[in-house]
């Protein structure tokens, strides 16, 4: 094989673990996804310098308004501005996603690097992975919420635990094969610690199927923290998320049906566009796939 | 050495390769093939020769119409088969003609073979394909191309899954796929280069047998000079895309007219061993005693076996010395080599290195003696971090125990030399060499803690001849300067009898015979290790003298 020089920027060295293929082109489903996700970013980041109302302060006055000049979307049940208190619910539908994402991906990668390397480890670590797996998700979330108390942090909490032994398996099952690899053993020859093995080996190999994982955690964290505060199971109901703006509509959903269109179709954007964000990253860190699909 | 010596001119000719040329699709074309011609008469033999990347199997892809599409296409040339041009055939008749005039053999039988379905059925679903024939007419003509390629128990292993086979048993099955239709041509792209010496032998016969029967035309892809010699009546020798010379077998061993046909024949290491090195007095590095490694599959809950991997096995190393363990697969000789480096557990024995025993020692107290034995890999694809420049794989090792990184860099400098290449590719990463080259940084690698022994695990066999000759040089060269002792892993019995003082045989876990090189070669004593060596591929031929073995040697080698 001809020895083909290929740039080596600082970003590739960082990233080591992705490397592109030389002509990628993204279609136009990622780059819309692009565009929606990071305008529901930055409207509901503003929304922390400026929203055209107190999304708390009711108003008697102005209950189940049309949409108008003062108030874009209308209003709910209790004269609420619609517009504003979406914006605000984005906030904590994206800090609960984005957190539960990191969260579990970090604490599955430290779980699942040591499963994968040790034998006896393993037995005990991937039993209690089982047992997480095998209690439902959303009952279990609902479980921890109602013992921890609706703050964002136990929901954040509530939604983490139960994609951890998701992230954990995935971990194990890529450290299982590539420990095989004899650079990893040579590395044991050459005297190198068990840590250092697992971090500077093993673990790049983690990054790319992780990057992915990440944003399908993501996108269901959103929908699960959605789900909670609809049962009136997550967040407290005086701070507004998707989830529950969409509960309170729900009452009034045959008289005004843009009380619960407007925050579902933020929801639904955001986890499109996320999980479609997410195909396409797998798509250019692993091009095996794409070629099965060609 | 016997010759196939056959004539062919008045045969009609079977396969003509007019002019081919093949380059990567896209912009800016990579010429692959440059104007190739080829000729193969019915019933030859047609050996294309040469190292990786020289354009072989690319050839015999085109011939199959089998050329990843989007990757590589025909840009000239004609490819006729009785007189008419495959490459104007569209998929479908293409499709027709494979198995039916062409067929192929490949490498790693186990890949080509599907898994989940029993060979008879795989066999029959050729005929399925391309005739309309009754089922008990068909079952017949299974059963009997399943005799005619020698598989036992006929019946039994019709209705095998392909992993209840051995490989010798699985290529049989896919040759006797590719010859039930009766082929005009069927072409082997290094059939043998994954089955055992002993397997490759009754595997090359079976092929000349069945060949001589049917009237087949052979297109036999090799880079084994040892297996041409067997085998091939016409030799085309090729090289980066284009055929360097071709000729009839003998007289293309014998007189070879270009240097680069030279080159690769001097390359192959000659059967006969090298000049004994006087005796060394010293103490052992490394002396290993009743090393015993059984794995144990045997659990709680489910009924298992005992494998003994390798048993009782003996041997001590001096320093500056070099102790070949020859065997085939299976035979343990890799475990061994594991069991001594302490990547595996041994299940009872001695491991001295120096003066202590590292056999039961635990991972920590095992991490100070780690330094004095390292370990080059086969596959120098896999055994460098892809994601780490060759500098930090270098020094990986020095820093483990205590050096600072800039000493181990201008270390690994000085190593990068002394394995011959340049210094400052340092900051460059495994992709960017060749598999020679890599196998050159993964020795730097091993050296670079200055070790006493060096465990080499096949790590030459996964190299082109040429590269090969090369990097046993190297070792030697090292061994020389440092005083290495060498452990030595290999099936390749010509490698055996170029780098090791001492060989042990392995068979089934068990030494089976322990001498010098020049003895076990010479007057081996054991059944196994005489039946290794008659199956060794061209044992008769001096490839580097272009000549017969003389008697003498003849006899001993």
């Amino acid at each position: 094989m001809a020895a083909q020089p290929q740039p080596t920027s600082a970003m590739q060295v960082v990233l080591g673990a992705i490397q592109l293929p030389r002509n990628w082109r993204l279609g136009l489903g990622p780059i819309l996804a692009a565009i929606v996700l990071a305008l529901i970013v930055i409207a509901t980041a503003s929304a922390y310098l400026y929203v055209p109302h107190n999304p708390m302060s009711m108003d008697a006055l102005q209950r189940l308004k049309g949409p108008s000049e003062t108030y874009w979307l209308g209003t709910d049940p209790y004269g609420r501005d619609l517009f504003s208190r979406v914006m605000v619910g984005g906030q904590v539908s994206l800090l609960i996603g984005i957190g539960a994402a990191i969260v579990s991906v970090i604490i599955g990668l430290l779980i699942g690097l040591v499963s994968g390397f040790f034998r006896l480890a393993d037995a005990i670590i991937m039993r209690v992975m089982d047992a997480l797996m095998a209690i439902p998700s959303i009952l279990l979330a609902i479980a921890l919420v109602a013992l921890n108390g609706p703050s964002i942090w136990s929901v954040i909490f509530a939604i983490t635990l139960p994609e951890i032994p998701r992230v954990v398996r995935l971990v194990r099952s890529v450290v299982l094969s590539a420990r095989e690899e004899p650079y990893v053993e040579a590395a044991i020859a050459l005297g190198s610690s068990m840590p250092k093995i697992l971090w500077k080996h093993l673990m790049p190999n983690t990054l790319a199927p992780l990057i992915v994982q990440g944003t399908y955690i993501c996108a269901s964290a959103i929908l699960t923290e959605a789900i909670l505060s609809f049962l009136g199971a997550g967040v407290s109901t005086e701070i507004p998320t998707w989830g529950n703006i969409m509960a309170e509509g729900r009452l009034f959903f045959q008289i005004k049906p843009e009380l619960i269109f407007w925050p579902g179709l933020m929801l639904s954007l955001c986890i499109l566009s996320i999980n479609l964000l997410g195909d396409t990253a797998r798509d250019l860190l692993d091009p095996r796939l794409k070629k099965r699909e060609a | 050495m016997l010759f196939r010596n056959r004539h062919f001119d008045d045969k009609p000719v079977a396969l003509e390769i007019l002019g081919l040329s093949v380059a990567t699709a896209g912009n800016d074309p990579v010429p692959i093939l440059n104007t190739i011609d080829v000729t193969i008469h019915q019933g030859e033999t047609v050996c294309l020769v040469g190292e990786s990347g020289s354009g072989k199997s690319v050839t015999s892809l085109a011939v199959m119409g089998l050329l990843p599409k989007g990757a590589l296409e025909v840009t000239t040339g004609r490819i006729e088969l009785d007189g008419k041009n495959l490459l104007d055939l569209d998929a479908s008749q293409m499709r027709e003609l494979r198995a039916q005039r062409i067929s192929m053999i490949f490498q790693e039988p186990m890949t080509a073979l599907n898994p989940v379905m029993k060979v008879g059925d795989q066999i029959e679903e050729v005929l399925d394909s391309h005739t309309k024939l009754p089922t008990r007419e068909k079952k017949r003509r299974v059963i009997d191309i399943m005799q005619q390629v020698h598989l036992p128990d006929v019946e039994r292993i019709y209705g095998s899954y392909p992993h209840q086979l051995s490989g010798g048993q699985r290529q049989r099955i896919m040759i006797a796929m590719a010859l039930i239709l009766e082929p005009k041509l069927l072409i082997a792209d290094e059939p043998t280069t994954a089955l055992d010496v002993t397997t490759q032998n009754q595997v090359l016969k079976l092929i000349a047998e069945l060949q001589e029967s049917h009237g087949t035309a052979v297109l036999f892809i090799t880079h084994d000079m040892g297996v041409v010699a067997e085998i091939a009546d016409t030799v085309y020798v090729m090289r980066n895309g284009d055929i360097v010379e071709s000729a009839a077998v003998e007289t293309l061993l014998r007189s070879p007219q270009k240097d680069y046909t030279r080159r690769l024949l001097e390359a192959v290491p000659s059967l006969v061993p090298r000049d004994a090195r006087p005796e060394s007095w010293a103490d052992p590095v490394l002396s290993v005693d009743g090393l015993t490694k059984i794995y144990d599959t045997r659990g709680f809950f489910k009924k298992g076996r005992e494998t003994k991997a390798a048993q009782d096995v003996k041997f001590r190393i001096k320093p500056g010395r070099t102790l070949g363990i020859v065997g085939e697969s299976g035979s343990g000789k890799s475990t061994v080599a594991r069991c001594v480096m302490r990547l595996i557990d041994p299940t009872e024995g001695r491991i001295k290195v120096g003066q202590t025993d590292i056999a039961k020692l635990g991972r920590g107290e095992l991490q100070p003696h780690r330094k004095h034995i390292q370990i080059v890999f086969q596959d120098p694809f896999r055994s460098l971090n892809p994601r780490w420049t060759v500098g930090e794989s270098l020094i990986e090792g020095p820093l483990n125990f205590g050096q600072s990184k800039a000493e181990a860099m201008k270390h690994a400098a000085e190593l990068m030399e002394l394995v011959g290449l340049p210094a400052d590719a340092l900051g460059r990463y495994p992709h960017q060499f060749s598999g020679g080259q890599r196998q050159r940084i993964a020795i730097a690698r091993a050296i670079a803690m200055r070790p006493d022994i060096l465990v080499a695990d096949e790590a030459v066999s996964a190299l082109d001849v040429s590269v090969q000759a090369q990097v046993l040089k190297l070792l030697d060269e090292l061994q020389e300067k440092l005083g290495i002792a060498i452990l030595f892993i290999t099936h390749d019995l010509r490698v055996a009898a170029q780098i090791c003082d001492e060989v042990v045989v392995m068979q089934h876990g068990r030494i089976v015979e322990h001498d010098t090189a020049e003895n076990v070669l010479s007057q081996p004593s054991h059944d196994y290790t005489r039946a290794l060596i008659e199956a060794a591929p061209g044992r008769h031929w001096d490839f580097a003298n272009f000549r017969e073995l003389s008697l003498h040697q003849t006899e001993t080698a």
